[in-house]
């Protein structure tokens, strides 16, 4: 009887322990003082525009005045795991693709996006010796992507749908990382990569493979990438996020006039080869872009695509995944 | 009577309470302090995803349960069927084991999921790539356990089968050795099933393995598309088929030699 | 012609260090058929040496030893052994073990479990048949130990201090069920032991080691009619006579 009693003292102690931690930590500050920022972004062409700014210091220089002293920032391969760090309270702004955003927002993501970064600017590659005329000659391919939530999975996925190819029976769906698909498809252990760029092009560059289909040819202007901050920072700190959106927009459009210079950022942070980075910046067909409304109607689409994949219980409404009021705002003036 | 109840009371209610009282303090916790599906999903929603995921349209829990145990029955068939007779041979053969031991003794402290790089390159994204890794972290265990067990058989035991009339080495190995050495042999194949079973999950996540099934590669993919419930799901139902694979093969096993074991002078 | 001729047999162990031990010095034996020997001596006289070179399981350095005329090389069912450890394989049973000679020679499991039920019966333990051997007592494996070197049926039986692990009253009894066997199977056995009242109860003859490097004292024969009564006078005057040997072999060096 004496051991019962011990063990019963022993769960209370283990529950008061976890009370005191649930209680303690309340995952995202609810105090009005903060003065660091933390971003996440991906290695790809089509985030240049953080970069930018990231390494011309505007970053910096611009939310000073609003009490930030530090910044921080972390590298994702895909956007899964940027969003299970957004989910943690680990990053408050984030340079992701839409549809990993989705997912998370109907996991009970507190966040909004708040301007677009680019839409389209992915390929589907195959390999030298598949012959691509149609998407028929997909069917018994092995095809690499980005893992399931993703821009290019659901994109793909879609896709192949609408061409008539069962993407679950038809064709073998692979999901990894860019690193890993880029070395797989040199391997010949994947016929077949969709990736955002420049892994296309250090492909290419590679005689690994050729382009079959641009992202824009399977959904013209598709959304891409976008810009994502906290609701923690949008409630807040709604001067801070304004003014991220501006400096967004100063990198977006200095990008677009100096694709030299953007191609040597990119190539100083990411070691990409320089020719690869130019011939990606050549032939993709992505845009750099910054107004939210051009892609809310194919990020609402997104989420009924990712609905029937089953990939969320129901689709989002544009109130749910926008806040178009701050590009509003930061194009007033 | 009276002891059959309290043998009752303690192999079975003690225990069952103990675990009720934990899934209570989890639910408590999950719904009322952490309040986030995401930070901890509650016993309540980890048991409707069970559901979902073993019956439901979308569940593909009972596949992979069967292509996990596929990779792992690849990875323990080949760790066997390698290790046993290289231990044989380092435990019998004294200039084999000089020959063979730095050898296994460098390669042996790689962690078996260092592998998968090469794994992957070696086999591709197929089943062997996943069974592959399987086999790195079991066959270890299995190469040294039957070596010790071969290196300890009593000197009188081979000096009694050669008087016997078994003197050629082979009889002697697989007549008085292997039966020796099978207690060692069959503890050193429990404990690479245990490290077998947990490199599974790492095997699969990194995309060893066909892609689409498996416990560990669904686990990741939930977690890819934020599902935490059904994470948790799949990490129950890994420790319980490994607590089951391991029960089953010592109660086989046990069957088989307990009879003599005790008291191996 | 002997049976078993031994032949100045010397056997020298090399060391790591130092002088190589002369374990056996030119041995010279001769063992007629159905004989049962003893050879004693203090520890380190080189007893276990030269029957475990008779078994062929030790090589000479020099001389030899000739069964039925033939010079022995290495192992042979012909010699069967008991060994001082318990030897008896864990696995398998009492019967099984009985017939693992028997099994070694490719004889069918059904036959051979008959040829060893005959060994079971002499040894006395039918009804032990399908035990293991970790469920009997020490007298007990030490007769299904020697049952199973005599199932093969042996030319010559070596005994390495069979009893030497036994409490003495267990081992009183044991040599009386040796003696039994040895008159049902007519074997010839060679029997070492470190006890001489052992060696007086058994003996045809008993010949003594003296150890560094080991040498045959002498040997005797003990003509005493079997089964011998322990406290008898003659016995014990064998006994003293040996004795006195041994110790005066000893302080010699």
């Amino acid at each position: 009887m004496k051991s019962k009693g011990m063990f019963i003292l022993a769960i209370c102690a283990i529950a008061a322990v976890l009370l005191a931690c649930g209680c303690t930590d309340t995952g995202t500050s609810t105090d009005t003082e903060k003065d660091y920022i933390s971003f996440g972004y991906q290695p790809s062409t089509h985030q240049v525009a953080y970069m930018i700014a990231k390494e011309k210091g505007w970053w910096g220089e611009d939310l000073a005045p609003y009490g930030i002293m530090d910044l921080e920032d972390h590298k994702f391969p895909t956007g899964a795991p940027e969003m299970q760090s957004m989910l943690a309270g680990d990053i408050d702004v984030a340079y992701v693709g839409a549809a990993p955003v989705i997912s998370a927002l109907a996991t009970g993501l507190d966040a909004k996006i708040v301007a677009a970064v680019q839409v389209q600017g992915s390929d589907l590659v195959v390999r030298p010796e598949v012959t691509y005329t149609s998407p028929e000659d997909l069917k018994g391919l092995i095809i690499a992507t980005f893992p399931p939530g993703t821009i290019q999975d659901t994109l793909l996925r879609d896709w192949l749908q609408s061409n008539g190819i069962n993407p679950d029976t038809d064709v073998d769906i692979r999901p990894m990382g860019p690193g890993d698909a880029t070395v797989a498809i040199s391997e010949g252990a994947v016929d077949a990569v969709f990736l955002p760029h420049p892994a296309p092009a250090t492909i290419a560059a590679e005689g690994n493979g050729y382009t079959a289909v641009k992202s824009g040819e399977m959904e013209k202007d598709h959304a891409c990438c976008v810009l994502v901050v906290s609701g923690d920072l949008i409630r807040n700190h709604p001067d801070m996020v304004e003014q991220i959106v501006k400096t967004h927009i100063k990198a977006t459009e200095y990008t677009i006039a100096n694709q030299d210079e953007a191609a040597q950022i990119y190539h100083d942070m990411n070691k990409v080869d320089m020719a690869v980075i130019e011939d990606s910046f050549a032939n993709w067909d992505g845009r750099w872009i910054t107004d939210p409304a051009i892609i809310t109607g194919s990020v609402v689409d997104y989420t009924n695509v990712q609905a029937d994949l089953g990939y969320i219980d129901r689709p989002l409404t544009e109130d749910e995944i926008f806040d178009l009021s701050f590009y509003q705002k930061a194009t007033e003036a | 009577m009276r002891k059959q109840n309290k043998n009752t009371y303690r192999n079975i209610l003690i225990p069952l309470a103990s675990v009720a009282l934990v899934i209570l303090v989890w639910q408590i916790v999950a719904v009322y302090i952490v309040g986030n599906t995401f930070k901890l999903p509650s016993f309540t929603e980890v048991v409707s995803a069970f559901f979902a995921d073993m019956f439901g349209p979308r569940g593909t829990l009972p596949t992979d349960i069967v292509v996990s145990l596929y990779h792992f029955a690849i990875g323990m068939a080949a760790a066997l069927i390698i290790g046993i007779p290289t231990g044989i041979c380092m435990g019998w053969f004294r200039d084999i084991d000089i020959a063979l031991n730095p050898i296994v003794e460098i390669i042996r402290p790689i962690p078996p999921l260092a592998w998968i790089p090469f794994a992957i390159i070696w086999f591709g994204l197929t089943h062997e790539a996943a069974g592959f890794i399987i086999f790195i972290g079991a066959v270890f265990p299995v190469i040294i356990n039957t070596y010790t067990g071969f290196r300890n058989v009593p000197k009188v035991f081979i000096e009694a089968g050669k008087v016997l009339g078994c003197t050629k080495n082979l009889a002697l190995i697989q007549k008085i050795g292997f039966p020796s050495a099978i207690p060692e042999i069959t503890a050193g194949v429990r404990v690479s099933m245990g490290i077998g079973w947990m490199c599974l999950v790492g095997a699969e996540i990194f995309g060893a393995g066909t892609g689409k099934y498996g416990l560990g590669k669904n686990l990741w993919t939930y977690y890819n598309l934020h599902q935490m419930d059904s994470v948790v799901v799949y990490m129950l139902v890994l420790g319980v088929i490994g607590i089951v694979i391991d029960m089953l093969f010592r109660h086989y096993v046990n069957k088989q030699t307990v009879r003599w074991q005790n008291n191996m002078e | 012609m002997a049976f078993v001729s031994v032949e100045h047999v010397t056997k020298v162990f090399p060391r790591d260090e130092g002088e190589p031990t002369v374990a056996l010095k030119d041995i010279n034996l001769a063992i007629e058929e159905k004989e049962f020997i003893c050879i004693v001596g203090a520890s380190g006289c080189g007893k276990t040496t030269l029957l475990r070179i008779i078994a062929g399981l030790e090589t000479t350095s020099e001389g030899q030893i000739l069964l039925s005329g033939r010079p022995i090389e290495g192992t042979d069912t012909d010699r069967g052994m008991v060994f001082q450890e318990y030897s008896l394989f864990p696995w398998k049973s009492v019967i099984d073990n009985i017939a693992f000679g028997l099994e070694m020679r490719g004889i069918p499991k059904t036959e051979r479990r008959e040829k060893a039920e005959k060994y079971l019966k002499i040894i006395r333990m039918e009804q032990f048949r399908d035990a293991y051997p970790h469920e009997l007592s020490g007298g007990m494996r030490q007769r299904v130990a020697i049952a199973r070197a005599l199932a093969n049926e042996p030319k010559v039986l070596l005994m390495d201090e069979p009893f030497g692990a036994l409490d003495a009253q267990t081992r009183n009894v044991m040599q009386r069920e040796l003696l039994e066997i040895w008159e049902e199977t007519k074997k010839t056995v060679i029997f070492v032991t470190h006890s001489v009242d052992e060696a007086v109860f058994l003996a045809d003859r008993i010949v003594i080691l003296s150890p560094r490097p080991g040498k045959i004292e002498e040997v005797i024969t003990v003509d005493l009619p079997r089964m011998r009564d322990r406290t008898a006078q003659e016995f014990a005057e064998m006994r003293k006579y040996i004795l006195k040997i041994m110790e005066d072999s000893a302080s010699i060096r």
